[in-house]
């Protein structure tokens, strides 16, 4: 909440905190009355649920692949995305079609990794990584080839890729709110079946979890958060992989805790991120997946080191 | 209808892949309260026994009825309620502590309410009771993965015990334990099954011990069930040295008298 009201203040345009709470509760025809309420607040709650969406999602991610790494683009969802928002841009340009292309595009990669790595028994989730990974590679071979033959739209293209959540509007906020909320509330009840999963498949089946049934629910599940997410913002990165990771060294990794924190940190970590990205001087607002990849990227490297030092020989 | 028996085995086959070796057919069954000891060497087909029991691999064919109804019929959680397993040993790369691991034993038994709190699974009577019985009240705050391998298996029993099943099967359970641990976890388990009529399927390699605690034996070899009967029957019986292809030495115990097989 105060990281909120923080990100409602701050902008191109700074808005003294008085202000800000009187026009939030009685909106005028004010300058920065509208500026509260059409530019800083849809941008802010955008943050919240992409920023939330995005460590949750990530979050699931990490579980259902018992991979610490994982995050939630990793199974194509952002190759996805992005092959769909180019084929948008590309072929019925000045549509706004980019960000719905996105949320299917996700969808439908995510899917055909699914689809690829499913055999006899239960499906294998290194194989589903390694799935991902292929898919992944011929999508964003496509997108290249289609942003080289196109470079008209590239810088379109390219400030989508990097993600920012400046700009959105409110009807885009609430189509994502919609499905962050559904894909939520398909998560939640499944909390105790997350941490039956970090012990592995086998013993999650043992403790009576229809473990290929459940992986498939949270798949889908965070799939449609993350391309919620990408909908509203692009591709913001390294938020779904260090968020998660925060909130377990802080309180564990029960999922019954970790969601429901993994959410208000990644929601609060956004829009500060936001905040840092619209208050640049000199250059001016930057897209705020710079700064969270400038943030992310040096906890990645240090997380890398650790568990490779933990292989290396104090743990057998 | 409920039968009186609480495993049963008809002609289970099961193949790995096309060209692999034949396992089964295998028929056999246990009444409540009996202790059995799963024996055989390396590769007989012990695990893979198992793990069609607990209907984590598919068999191919036959019928494998628990509480006399097809393993396969059960819900993932109506099963789990009826079929508990410890497996050998269990990694996690997460920092789960003792008392969640030992929690998920209750996940088959939560209500739709229960899913649905942000608390853990709540303190139960009986958890605390077998927290206690298997000695890790102490250590329930510590992560899993930092356990000592006794402490690891007493952790993954207690879950097993939590999940109140009739029917619990172990999978080497005292591997890598010394002695000592081991001949304590033999005996929690021998004591469940006299106070709980719980059955017990153990795969066991130490033919010197698994005799002092089980009521029966199933002795497997390459992927057939070759003797069954009381350890009395089974250690005395010449066929056993022949499958593990060594002269056993044949000693009693000598408070119980129980036959024990020592290698040469």
């Amino acid at each position: 909440m105060i990281t909120m009201v923080i990100g409602v203040m701050h902008g191109p345009t700074r808005i003294p905190l008085a202000t800000v709470l009187d026009r939030l509760f009685s909106p005028n025809a004010s300058i920065n009355s509208v500026i509260i309420w059409e530019i800083r607040l849809p941008a802010v709650l955008a943050a919240v649920l992409v920023g939330g969406g995005l460590a949750v999602a990530g979050a699931v991610m990490q579980a259902l692949l018992k991979n610490p790494l994982a995050d939630p683009y990793i199974v194509g969802a952002s190759a996805g995305a992005s092959f769909g928002a180019i084929l948008a841009e590309d072929l019925l340009p000045s549509m706004g079609l980019m960000a719905p292309a996105a949320f299917v595009g996700g969808l439908c990669a995510v899917m055909i990794s699914y689809l690829l790595s499913r055999g006899r028994g239960i499906t294998s989730m290194l194989t589903l990584i390694l799935a991902g990974y292929a898919v992944g590679v011929i999508l964003t071979s496509v997108t290249t080839f289609l942003m080289l033959l196109n470079r008209a739209d590239l810088s379109t293209i390219f400030a989508w890729e990097v993600g920012g959540i400046n700009g959105v509007t409110w009807s885009e906020v609430l189509i994502s709110l919609i499905f962050i909320v559904i894909s939520l509330a398909i998560i939640w009840p499944f909390a105790s079946d997350m941490n039956a999963l970090l012990l592995g498949e086998e013993q999650a089946h043992h403790l009576g979890v229809p473990v290929r049934r459940v992986q498939l629910i949270l798949l889908v599940a965070a799939s449609l958060l993350t391309a919620a997410a990408v909908y509203l913002s692009g591709l913001i990165g390294f938020v779904g992989l260090v968020i998660p990771h925060i909130v377990r060294r802080l309180n564990g990794p029960n999922h019954r805790q970790l969601l429901p924190l993994a959410f208000l940190f990644g929601a609060a970590f956004l829009t500060l991120a936001n905040v840092v990205a619209n208050s640049i001087p000199v250059i001016g607002p930057i897209p705020v997946g710079l700064v969270t990849a400038f943030l992310g990227g040096p906890y990645f490297l240090y997380l890398l080191v650790r568990q490779n030092q933990r292989r290396g020989g104090l743990t057998p | 209808m409920t039968s009186p028996l609480m495993l049963e085995l008809q002609a289970v086959t099961y193949r790995w892949s096309t060209t692999s070796k034949a396992f089964g057919p295998i028929t056999s069954s246990a009444p409540p309260g009996q202790f059995i000891g799963l024996i055989g060497p390396n590769g007989a087909g012990k695990s893979t026994l198992l793990k069609l029991i607990a209907a984590f691999w598919a068999r191919e064919s036959g019928t494998i009825r628990v509480q006399g109804r097809d393993i396969s019929d059960f819900k993932a959680s109506e099963r789990a309620r009826r079929v508990a397993f410890v497996p050998q040993s269990l990694d996690t790369q997460f920092d789960l502590t003792v008392r969640e691991v030992v929690e998920l034993g209750r996940l088959s038994q939560l209500s739709w309410r229960e899913r649905l709190q942000f608390k853990g699974t709540g303190k139960t009577a009986r958890l605390e009771e077998i927290l206690i019985t298997t000695g890790l009240d102490h250590l329930e705050h510590r992560p899993y993965n930092t356990l000592s391998g006794g402490e690891a298996k007493r952790a993954l029993l207690a879950a097993a015990l939590v999940q109140e099943a009739p029917l619990l099967l172990l999978d080497e359970p005292t591997a890598h334990l010394d002695p000592g641990h081991a001949m304590k976890f033999l005996e929690l388990v021998r004591n469940m099954v006299d106070h709980k009529q719980t059955t017990v399927v153990m795969a066991y390699h130490d033919l010197a011990t698994v005799g002092l605690y089980v009521d029966m034996l199933w002795v497997m070899d390459q992927g057939q069930l070759v003797l069954t009967g009381t350890p009395e029957e089974v250690l005395t019986n010449p066929l056993i040295r022949s499958i593990y292809d060594t002269d056993l030495i044949e000693v009693r115990h000598p408070r119980t008298q129980r036959p024990m097989l020592l290698f040469p």
